[in-house]
């Protein structure tokens, strides 16, 4: 987020909405209206004040209404950008024309409240909408007790209740009588899955799993006895791990009741909700709660429909955006891409992978007008620092009355006069303003400063925006040091004002210390061969070799068989019913005919070596030839294979098949399928189990889809499903509920208790509980088709090869599971497909383009610039090799040369992997390797200077 | 090629299939247009020539030799059918007007800041439309995630 705000090729206009879109794909010139701020940003540092001194205080939307925040207000604590504004519907001055405290009280002069609305007009190439989504409003139904009982909360208020920066400060209280709740239920389903009162007849994917994170992170903040209940229909749990985390929570005590409670009142002790249901076997149960959280789930955005208008746009029957599975992300009109939840709800990770699969898309349309409006930052030549005299410059930040309020800034910045190197002190209001960057610069050019410390907040945020300025005035941006006079001190010793400034000082006197001994530091570029490699000739691997050639970029496509196209050659329909076959063939030819796609089929990847950027490959085709590959990025899509199950009778009895299978078999006998009198499908076959403990996520889709082929193929047919948890999620929920409506047979079976095989005569017997009757029926079908598990292939080879990371269940990992869902743990690597985890084709494809967008990142770079602050090795290092096993990022080896006494060993490190954590510099006994920017020497200084005060 | 002359594509197949407009199909239903054929057809059909050569011109940068070229009906990209053919370096669409290096992007949640980060760091310039006072979304609300329990932020 911080690095959108401060991103030279990045515009935030905040306060904003798209009134027009004109133009053509290509060519686009959109109206935009932006509302005032009264708050000059420029001038604006974030010191608060105006909140402070504001008298309004209003509804908190960031909270949900739980808490109160003022009319002057930023967002939360972490805003990008960190700029106060003020609700014009709440200012007591731009209401009745009274007030102005925050213009009085504002130390820089940043309100005006003479600001008004502006309209620009911005040309762009292409368009990407994100306007994402809304939770579910249960307050307009009354069955549900909202608002109508207090201890009735949404998810998002819960979310907000049990956040640190939230209402309550992370102290879990229930509305009503501010008490700990000791019993917590959840209901799931709330505005999904229901056309009953309105209609939201999808799925919305996320609220199992955030019922259940919410339900442990409960568990962390109540006592051990307080208890946590789930009212559900089917637990959704299809992403990868989360079929662990809800086992996981199962057995951490969370009751999870598959009934929908009916009645929902409160309580007859005054405080809490009381809850009624019916159980398993018909009988009514009353329970109390003291809190009860609605799993509401996701609507489109309120903007939707007027963006949809003004973009001009299709929206689909739900009021999401339309896309189409063979191009995720592209809306009816060209040009203009859909981003994240806009298209359908979703979590975190696919509104991420999203996101770049919609970037990609743009980034191959536009792949002619690349880097034409795009700006690089030039510096001045830096002048040498090396060997002269050591001046050093500190300026003394007030932050308002952030640290002024506690430490006296005035003696701090007197005490560092008398240090020796410094020969300017200077105090700032506030030192990070746009004015004071211009201060620090003059001062460093008119003195000869060659070193600078910064005596203010963190360099976590601050250290880039000071290096600039350094940089900007022919200073090396290694040369400065921060004192965290802020976060470290005023902050935390607010009551003891004397002693913050003596800290302050001895912060100041470590910075200086250290600083003098700073070299000029410089990032080694290294080349980046702008060329990727495709491991996998799936749709995923197809998709994401077209997605890099479109962009321009060579490509080399390996298929470990003889035939492009993957599991999708024996698909036949998409969820939303189009037929795979024409599009996939047309993408075949699409990749054999590009002039950039180099195709090997009947190719493994043996060999690879290097790091991010440049990468050997050797590829084997044949037996005995080999080719030698050099590229910048690779995307592994080496994709997954449907199991063959070892249960039901599979392999013993020709009427038993596979999903795939039966697909094969329907196709060919039609006559013969049409005539069964009756068909079963058994659901997770081989997953969800202690083998394979995840959900292959696509069956369910898969079998409600044939299910219903079957049945409007005669409707007499009588169509059997037995399952654990339907997964329909998303949209092909409305799969589900039409199966049912064509009279499929759905039959919940526990695991404890699954469905037994056997064959009598022309038919197969499936045993099995009904949860209903509460008996065990006996089903005589003619086929049976088991949901097979998905597995990951051709990943452990790879991982081996490439290092990267595999889970215990074969799958590729990702760099993080929510942040950057298709980037590898080994840089310059790319995940798309079932090798990921299994998933749909329209999935895969997004996720596919998604990796290509990403990898795209690295290739528009002709070099790569690597961080400085990384390890080295100096003379001392002996070779004993400790270092080498402490290190997370396989940076160092151990390498042998001829040395004067023999043949002797050194470690070597590696720039490009190495990440400056500093753990091998901190265990090595010799001070044989250390880290730039902290060298022994640096950090020695530091601590002298600690101890000469004392 | 309909969208510059302002008709229908199908009108185009229905050339294509009377044989007024000799073409060839390929695979993928696109079609194989001689360039003269093409010419000489619109300005049979009353078409001001300029339109034409500079369709033809935009078009044949496309085309490796110029002799032959393959064109469809229909421009809309991303059908999976009907497209134009081109050389691989190429972009999709022949006619396309002169592209603008810069990106909109409506929506400053998870999903925005995501693709703006994407383009911005592979050489295009961005413009984060926000309706708030400041970027986020929903994901800033949460307080952690899954299954790492990480802090949202």
């Amino acid at each position: 987020m911080v690095e959108c705000g401060r991103h030279l090729n990045i515009e935030i206009h905040t306060l904003s909405e798209i009134t027009d879109v004109a133009g053509s794909e290509g060519n686009y010139t959109v109206t935009v209206k932006q509302k005032p701020r009264y708050v000059d940003m420029d001038k604006c540092i974030a010191c608060g004040s105006c909140a402070e001194k504001c008298p309004k205080k209003v509804d908190d939307a960031f909270n949900m209404g739980l808490g109160k925040r003022k009319a002057a207000y930023i967002l939360y604590g972490q805003t990008v950008p960190l700029k106060y504004a003020i609700d014009e519907s709440r200012c007591l001055f731009l209401q009745k024309g009274k007030c102005r405290a925050c213009e009085k009280f504002c130390p820089t002069g940043a309100i005006n409240f003479e600001d008004r609305e502006t309209i620009k007009t911005i040309k762009a190439g292409a368009l990407i909408l994100s306007p994402g989504y809304t939770p579910f409003d249960p307050g307009q139904y009354d069955y549900t007790g909202y608002k109508r009982i207090p201890d009735v909360v949404t998810a998002m208020e819960y979310e907000r209740m049990l956040s640190a920066s939230g209402p309550s400060m992370g102290h879990l209280v229930r509305p009503s009588d501010n008490q700990e709740p000791m019993s917590v239920a959840w209901l799931q389903c709330v505005g999904s899955r229901s056309i009953n009162r309105h209609d939201r007849s999808y799925c919305s994917s996320v609220c199992c799993m955030y019922a259940v994170k919410q339900c442990l992170v409960t568990a962390d903040h109540l006592p051990p006895q307080a208890s946590q209940t789930v009212f559900y229909m089917d637990i959704r749990s299809h992403g990868k791990d989360f079929d662990r985390y809800y086992e996981d929570a199962v057995e951490k005590g969370v009751r999870f009741i598959r009934e929908r409670p009916h009645t929902i009142d409160p309580s007859p002790e005054g405080c809490g909700v009381s809850i009624t249901w019916m159980d398993k076997d018909g009988g009514k149960r009353t329970e109390h709660f003291d809190l009860v959280v609605l799993s509401v789930g996701m609507e489109p955005s309120p903007d939707a429909e007027q963006l949809s208008k003004v973009a001009r746009i299709g929206l689909n029957e739900w009021g999401f955006a339309k896309t189409d599975p063979f191009a995720p992300s592209q809306s009816t009109r060209p040009g203009i891409c859909i981003g994240g939840s806009f298209s359908g709800p979703m979590a975190i990770p696919r509104a991420v992978t999203q996101a770049s699969t919609a970037a990609c898309k743009v980034a191959m349309e536009l792949a002619s007008a690349k880097g034409t409006l795009a700006r690089e930052k030039t510096y001045p030549e830096e002048r040498d620092v090396e060997d002269g005299e050591v001046r050093i410059g500190v300026f003394v930040c007030s932050c308002g009355i952030n640290i002024a309020g506690v430490v006296d800034v005035n003696a701090v910045a007197d005490y560092a006069k008398t240090l020796s190197g410094v020969v300017f002190v200077e105090n700032n209001l506030f030192t990070c303003s746009t004015d004071t960057q211009v201060i620090i610069g003059d001062k460093v050019k008119e003195l000869n400063l060659n070193r600078v410390v910064v005596a203010a907040c963190t360099p976590r945020t601050h250290e880039p925006l000071f290096q600039e300025t350094l940089k900007g005035s022919g200073l090396n941006g290694y040369l400065l040091e921060m004192a965290n006079i802020r976060n470290q001190n005023s902050w935390v010793h607010k009551h003891s004002p004397e002693m913050a400034t003596q800290k302050a000082k001895d912060q100041v006197r470590m910075a200086v210390a250290k600083v003098a001994k700073a070299v000029p530091l410089h990032s080694r570029s290294v080349p980046v061969t702008q060329k990727a490699l495709v491991i996998g000739g799936g749709l995923s691997g197809m998709s994401a070799a077209l997605g890099f050639a479109h962009m321009g970029y060579d490509t080399v496509l390996i298929e470990k068989s003889a035939q492009l196209g993957g599991n999708a050659c024996f698909l036949d329909k998409t969820a939303n019913g189009l037929t795979v076959r024409p599009a996939l063939e047309q993408m075949i030819v699409d990749v054999e005919n590009h002039e950039r796609i180099a195709v090997m089929r009947q190719a493994t990847l043996t060999e690879a070596k290097g790091s991010v950027g440049n990468f050997t490959g050797t590829i084997q085709t044949g037996k005995k030839t080999t080719t030698q590959v050099d590229f910048g990025v690779a995307v592994v899509a080496t994709g997954g294979l449907e199991t063959k199950p070892s249960e039901y009778m599979y392999g013993n009895d020709p009427a038993v098949f596979t999903h795939l299978e039966f697909d094969a078999f329907a196709a060919q006998k039609t006559n013969a399928v049409r005539k069964a009198e009756c068909v079963a499908f058994i659901q997770c076959v081989g997953s969800r189990t202690k083998e394979r403990p995840y959900c292959s996520r696509v069956c369910c889709g898969h079998t409600v889809k044939k299910a219903i082929e079957l049945k409007e193929m005669d409707p007499d047919k009588q169509v059997y499903v037995l399952y654990r948890d339907i997964r329909t999620y998303g949209f092909n929920e409305t799969w589900y509920h039409k199966a049912r409506q064509l009279g499929v047979v759905f039959m919940q079976y526990d695991p404890a208790h699954k469905p037994e095989v056997s064959r009598e005569g022309a038919k197969i017997v499936v045993l099995a509980k009904d949860h209903i009757l509460q008996q065990r029926v006996a089903i005589y079908a003619d086929y049976l088709v088991l949901a097979a598990a998905i597995e990951a292939t051709g990943t452990s080879d790879l991982s081996k090869l490439f290092k990267f990371g595999v889970n215990e269940d074969g799958f590729v990992n990702e760099a993080h599971p929510k942040l950057r869902p298709v980037d590898m743990t080994v840089e310059g690597l790319f995940v798309a497909g079932l090798c990921h985890y299994p998933k749909p084709l329209d999935e895969s494809i997004a996720q596919a383009r998604a990796a290509v967008s990403r990898a795209s990142v690295l290739l528009a770079k002709t070099e790569m610039k690597l961080n400085p602050i990384t390890s080295y090795v100096t003379e001392s290092c002996d070779g004993c090799a400790l270092c080498v096993d402490v290190c997370p990022y396989n940076a160092i080896s151990l390498v042998e040369f001829q040395g004067k006494a023999g043949l002797l060993k050194r470690i070597e490190t590696d720039t490009a992997l190495c990440k400056g954590c500093g753990v091998c510099s901190a265990t090595c006994p010799k001070g044989g390797v250390q880290v730039h920017g902290f060298t022994m020497d640096q950090l020695m200084a530091q601590v002298n200077a600690v101890i000469k005060a004392s | 090629m309909a969208d510059i002359f302002g008709i229908h594509r199908n009108t185009v197949r229905n050339w294509i299939k009377k044989g007024v407009l000799p073409a060839k199909p390929t695979v993928g239903k696109k079609y194989l247009i001689d360039v003269t054929d093409f010419v000489r057809f619109f300005v049979d059909q009353g078409i001001s020539e300029s339109l034409v050569s500079e369709f033809v011109n935009n078009a044949s940068t496309s085309v490796s030799k110029g002799a032959a070229k393959l064109i469809s009906p229909s421009n809309r990209y991303g059908k999976g059918k009907n497209k134009i053919l081109t050389t691989p370096n190429q972009k999709e669409m022949p006619m396309a007007v002169k592209q603008i290096g810069s990106v909109l992007i409506a929506g400053g949640g998870i999903s925005g800041i995501q693709a703006a980060l994407d383009l911005a760091d592979s050489g295009y310039y961005v413009y984060l439309i926000e309706k708030n006072s400041g970027i986020g979304g929903a994901m800033a609300k949460l307080d952690k995630t899954f299954p790492t329990n990480d802090c949202a932020m």
